[in-house]
Parts: structure tokens; sequence; C-alpha cells
């Protein structure tokens, strides 16, 4: 029996082998840009499989990031917390666009003295929701969506003259640097404060301690289900010889999919709860850590304040 | 349909939180109400499930795959105030962790993905599962069109709450401060994908899941279906629930939300016309006829004239106050009426056995029956 190789395409199937010719055949495409062979659209298969290696690989940099001694790594998580949520309502009463982007200057500025990759921050805030913002809002700086002062004629429509109005650019800057903002503002507390911490902190301010416990239990299973839910796919992939084919069998499969995890699912939390309650749980949780306010963190707070309250009061100067 | 931060108003905001908060704290209750020690471990493990569902890529007929959200088979499956806690921190993980959602808007987004969109989806799947069997068709066809009719409602709440702000909320010189669209483009924008792609993901998904929990492990649905017969053969035929008084006060209420629509339509009633009103002309006559003149307006002692106050305050608050009135007075009216005439008929019945007591002919009982209905 001669050896097949892999560089082996259809082209020398002459030599006679006992392999199927489909295996021998090489995967066209593998390269996204489509350069070699011809661009296929991911199947659902491959989409599932990346979506989960994309959320491990975003949990596991967050929770490197949220470990470098920067600015922001230093305050304690309450802080931190309370400061993003009065700029953050500090962002969404501002009316000019001049004040956004000075609250977003200042987020840039914390991000650097925090230690993140700045090109990364600015690619994670602008990369997609901004710039998806930025294509749903053209047609609504057109005077057919938002009539008002019209700066550049387009066309004319019975002798009404249509285009970009004023009103229009303002407020499609106005959405799109807001939304810049509140991006960056929840970008820099998850980045900077490792998980935990983050639901202790929740808990002190006040969330009750039932959904604390819910999530921080639920974020613990996610990876445990993920990798349920990788195999399956991975095992599908691997079984399946050519392209996926989005038909009746693919839907139920992934009905299948869904369905074993809710039965996987269901005998774990049984599990779970057995050995919750077989450890002492009685329907109460404890903590072993304990925050301590520091007077540098009650000066973080109090900076986050007089910022929202400068812009806030620069804003209606502007407005004025 | 994650609404971002940035898109609606801190005011729509806080609303949102305001309806959340107390369906969140009547959704705690009642799943802590079973086993004290159970629910942490089992809403956890269903929120992480919920999250990886919102993963998972659902092809659909056209080529193309969406993202389910998967409120309605966690509904389905663990009833639907489960699905609220499960789809709600599934969802702060998605804001928190991705970005995908705002924190201010969180609220929001929770009441239409984590409130509206599986109380929905459940409510119609029951409505059309009505007492079919567990491992019946129909229950995979009511599952599916309980996902698409709830995704929809879900997605017509968010076109909504985007749609108001620009009408609410605008500077001086009308540059909208938030979403720049009004509803009347919000609405077909959301509705255009919802109705299409995103709606059959969700069925698709639902309806395959429940079709296989059918198939491989139907004792997972047993626990939220109480009641129900596992197979064709157990169904018990019981009397219907429907009775006429039911049926009765249902079709009132119909109606009564129904009325509104007669303020649309355009025109008045024929022959409803004041005198003053008739175009006289047009009828070939000279004045209003005598007869007609003298006796309209012969009883002026109503007491809401015109269905509304004799001062003519509060138009809409006396419209609503005479419709009330009307449904009640009609309303006791009939069931005076029917009292009586169900007691004189009772009294025909004591009166006629005496002639018939020997008698035990069939067509008495017949006779007898009939004169009681």
């Amino acid at each position: 029996m001669s050896e097949p190789s892999y560089a082996a395409g259809p082209s020398r199937t002459s030599v006679k082998t006992a392999t199927p010719e489909w295996l021998l055949r090489g995967e066209v495409a593998m390269c996204p840009c489509g350069c070699i062979g011809k661009r296929k659209r991911g199947s659902f298969v491959e989409k599932t499989l990346t979506g989960g290696s994309d959320l491990l690989r975003q949990v596991m940099f967050s929770e490197d990031v949220a470990l470098q001694g920067g600015l922001l790594q230093r305050v304690d998580a309450r802080a931190k917390i309370v400061a993003m949520l009065v700029l953050l309502v500090a962002a969404s009463f501002l009316h000019t666009i001049a004040a956004l982007l000075a609250l977003y200057a200042l987020t840039l500025l914390v991000a650097v003295t925090s230690r993140l990759p700045v090109g990364y921050f600015i690619k994670r805030v602008w990369l997609f929701i901004p710039i998806f913002t930025m294509i749903v809002i053209l047609p609504a700086t057109l005077s057919i969506v938002t009539p008002g002062h019209i700066v550049l004629e387009l066309w004319s429509w019975h002798g009404h003259p249509e285009g970009f109005t004023s009103q229009g650019l303002t407020s499609a800057g106005l959405v799109v640097s807001r939304v810049a903002v509140s991006i960056s503002l929840v970008l820099l507390l998850t980045l900077t404060t490792p998980w935990v911490k983050l639901l202790a902190a929740l808990r002190s301010l006040g969330v009750p301690r039932m959904f604390v416990m819910v999530i921080s239990m639920a974020y613990r299973y996610i990876f445990l289900l993920l990798g349920s839910v990788s195999e399956m796919y991975e095992s599908r992939k691997s079984r399946t010889v050519g392209a996926q084919r989005h038909d009746r069998a693919a839907r139920a499969f992934v009905g299948a999919t869904a369905g074993a995890l809710i039965g996987k699912a269901n005998h774990l939390s049984e599990e779970v709860h057995q050995a919750m309650v077989s450890r002492g749980y009685r329907g109460e949780a404890t903590t072993l850590q304990t925050f301590r306010l520091r007077a540098s963190d009650a000066v973080f707070v109090i900076a986050a304040c007089l910022c929202a309250a400068a812009t806030w009061w620069g804003d209606r100067l502007l407005g004025h | 349909m994650h609404i971002p931060d940035g898109y609606l108003s801190p005011q729509t905001c806080a609303v949102g939180f305001a309806v959340a908060v107390p369906v969140w704290a009547v959704a705690a209750r009642r799943v802590s109400s079973v086993v004290k020690t159970r629910n942490v471990p089992m809403l956890a493990i269903f929120s992480a499930l919920s999250f990886l569902v919102m993963m998972f890529n659902v092809p659909i007929p056209d080529g193309t795959t969406a993202h389910a959200v998967g409120g309605s088979i966690i509904a389905i499956c663990l009833g639907p105030w489960a699905a609220v806690i499960a789809v709600s921190v599934a969802l702060a993980f998605q804001a928190l962790l991705f970005g995908d959602g705002g924190v201010l808007v969180y609220g929001v987004n929770c009441v239409n993905m984590a409130i509206v969109l599986p109380f929905v989806a459940y409510g119609v799947y029951r409505l059309l599962s009505g007492r079919a069997a567990l491992a019946s068709r129909r229950r995979v066809v009511a599952a599916a069109v309980g996902a698409y009719v709830g995704i929809n409602a879900a997605a017509l709440a968010a076109a909504v709450e985007l749609g108001i702000q620009p009408g609410l909320f605008h500077t001086a010189s009308g540059a909208p401060l938030y979403s720049p669209y009004h509803l009347s483009q919000t609405i077909p924008a959301m509705a255009l994908p919802h109705l299409t792609v995103a709606g059959a993901a969700e069925a698709i998904l639902t309806g395959a899941v429940l079709a296989y929990l059918q198939r491989a492990d139907i004792g997972r649905l047993v626990a939220n279906h109480r009641g129900v017969a596992l197979t064709e053969a157990d169904v018990v035929l019981r009397p219907a629930r429907l009775s006429p008084a039911r049926v009765a006060f249902a079709a009132m209420g119909v109606m009564a939300l129904l009325t509104p629509l007669g303020l649309l339509a355009p025109g008045g009633a024929f022959g409803e016309d004041s005198p003053k009103q008739l175009d006289l002309h047009s009828l070939g006559l000279s004045s209003v006829p005598a007869g007609l003149d003298r006796y309209n307006g012969f009883w002026s002692h109503t007491l809401l004239g015109g269905y509304g106050f004799s001062s003519g305050d509060h138009a809409d608050a006396a419209y609503i106050l005479s419709a009330l009135v009307g449904i009640v007075v009609v309303g006791s009216v009939a069931f005076a009426v029917s009292k009586v005439f169900v007691a004189i008929g009772r009294k025909h019945g004591r009166d006629r056995p005496a002639d018939h007591d020997a008698d035990t002919d069939s067509d008495t009982d017949l006779e007898r029956s009939g004169t009681h209905v």
C-alpha cells in the first residue's frame, strides 16, 4: 500500500490507494481571506466553537489585566462601582458633544494610568457597538428623519431641499460619543476588577445575597458547561466530512445539544445542591473577605463626583 | 435586542429598573418557596445554561445563522419565574463581560428579554398546548409558536422604548439627545428582523429542544407540567372548565376592551343626530318636524348627559365612568331578569311533578330538565 500524503490533492489520484479519495482532499479555504479555494461562511458549528473560545480568551485576558498594579487596580471595588455609576449617570445627562468628549479623554487618561494596553482599550471600545451605532444613525442625520436647519443639501423633493441637518448631525454626534463614553466606563471597571471582588463589592453595596450567590456560582459553572458544549460541537465537527449543511438535521442537532445541556444542568444542580447541604449549607452564605475602605478610596470617589459635576457644569455653560 | 448605554434617557432607564425590581423580588420568592437550599444551585446552573444557550448559533432555513435568547425554553422547562432570574443573570454577564447591553439600560433590557419574553412565550405555549399529552406533537408546535410570539413581543417593547426617545428628549433646537428614530421608524426596523430571522431562531431552538426532551428525557418536563398526561393514551377527558358564566365574562371583557375602536370610526350613527344637525335641505324639509321638535329633549334628567358631567369637566374620566356605570347597570339588569326567569321556571318545575309523580317516563325527565334550562 502506497503512502498517501496530505499534500496529495485530487490531481494525484492516479496513485491507487485504499484510502477514499475525499479523505485525501485538502480542506478548501482555510484562510479566512479566501485567497486559496473558495470562501465559505462559517457553519453554525464553527461559529459556536469560536464563540466559546472567544469567551474564554476574553475572561482570561480580563483577569490578567486586573492583576496589574495600575491606578484603578489599587482602588477598592466598591469605590470603583460607585464612581462608575456616578459618571455613567452624568454622561447620560450631558447635552453637548464637547462635554462628552472631555469625559472620553478622562477615561483614556485613566486607562493609561491603569496600565491597560491603550490600543486594545480603544479597539475594544470602538469595535462593534459605536461603529455599528454610527452606521445605524447615519439616516437620522438626514432631514427626512430629523427635520431642521439643512447644512448640506443633497437633493430636492418637489422644491423642498433635503440633506444633512444640523440637528441630525448634532444628535448623531451626541449618541455615538455617549455610547463610547458609557462603554469605556464599564470596561474600565470590569477590566481592572477581578470578578470575585466585583461580586463581593456588589454584595456589600446592598445587592441581595441570593442574587450575588447565584451570579457567582453561575460564573463558575459557565466554564464547566462550556466544556460540554465544546465537546459536543467538536465531535460533530470531527464526524462531518465536507461542509456543514444547514438543514433539518442541523437544527435537530442544535436542539439535541441544548436539550442534553438542560439534562446535564439539571443533574449537576442536584449534585451541587447535595454537596452544598452535606458541607453545612443551610440557605445562608458567609464570606471570609472583609472590605476596608481607605482614605485613598474616598478620595477616588470624591474625584469622580467632582469630574461628573465639572462636566455637567461645563455642559450647562456650553448649552446656554 | 441588547440596547447599549447611551440610546435611552436616564429617565427611561429608571422606569426600567422600577418595573424590573418588583418582578425580581416576586420571582425570588416564588422560586425559593419550594426548597430553601435548592434554589441557589439550581438557579445558578440554569443561569449559566441560559448564558450558553444565547451563544448557540441556530441554523436558519435561509442559510445564515442567528442567536436565540433561550428564555422561552427555560420558561417551559422550569416555569416563567425561574426564567426571569436565569435570563437576568445571563444578561448581567453579557453586560459586564462583553459590553453587550448597557449597565444603566440593564433594567430595561431585563424587562424586554427576561420578563416580557418568557411570560408571553409561556402564556402562548400554555394556551396552545391545552391539555395535550406531554409527548404530543402539538406541544412542540405550541412551544415554537410561543417562542416566536414571545421574542416579537420583546422586540416590540424595545422598539417602543427606543421610539419614544426623540419626542420626549431633545435640545432646544430640536436635535434628539438619545436614539433619534421615531416610533414609525423603530417599530418596522425591529419587527422586520424579529419576524424573520431572530423569531425563526428562537422558534427553532425552542421547538427542537422540546422535541428532543420528549424523545430522550421526558422526566425533565414533568416537574413544570404537573397534572399533564404523559402520552396520548393517558389523557383523561375532563369536563371543560369553560362554564357559561366564564365565557360571558370573557366576552364582556373583550367587548369592553374593543370599545375605543368605535371612537376611531368617522361620522356618526344613522338616526342618532339631534334635530339641529339634520340636513333639512337634502331631506326636502323647510323646518324640523313639529313632533320631533317637541318630543326631542322630552327627558333631560340624565345622570351623565352625553356621557359626561353636566359641567363638561374631565371629559375623558367622565366617559370612562359612563362606560363603567353602563356595564354595571346593564349587567345587573340582565342578571336580575335571568334570576326572575329562573325563579319562574323553578316554580313551574315544582308544580309540574305533582301531576307526573307516578309517571317514570323518560320524556318527563327531559321536559323537566328543559324547564330548568
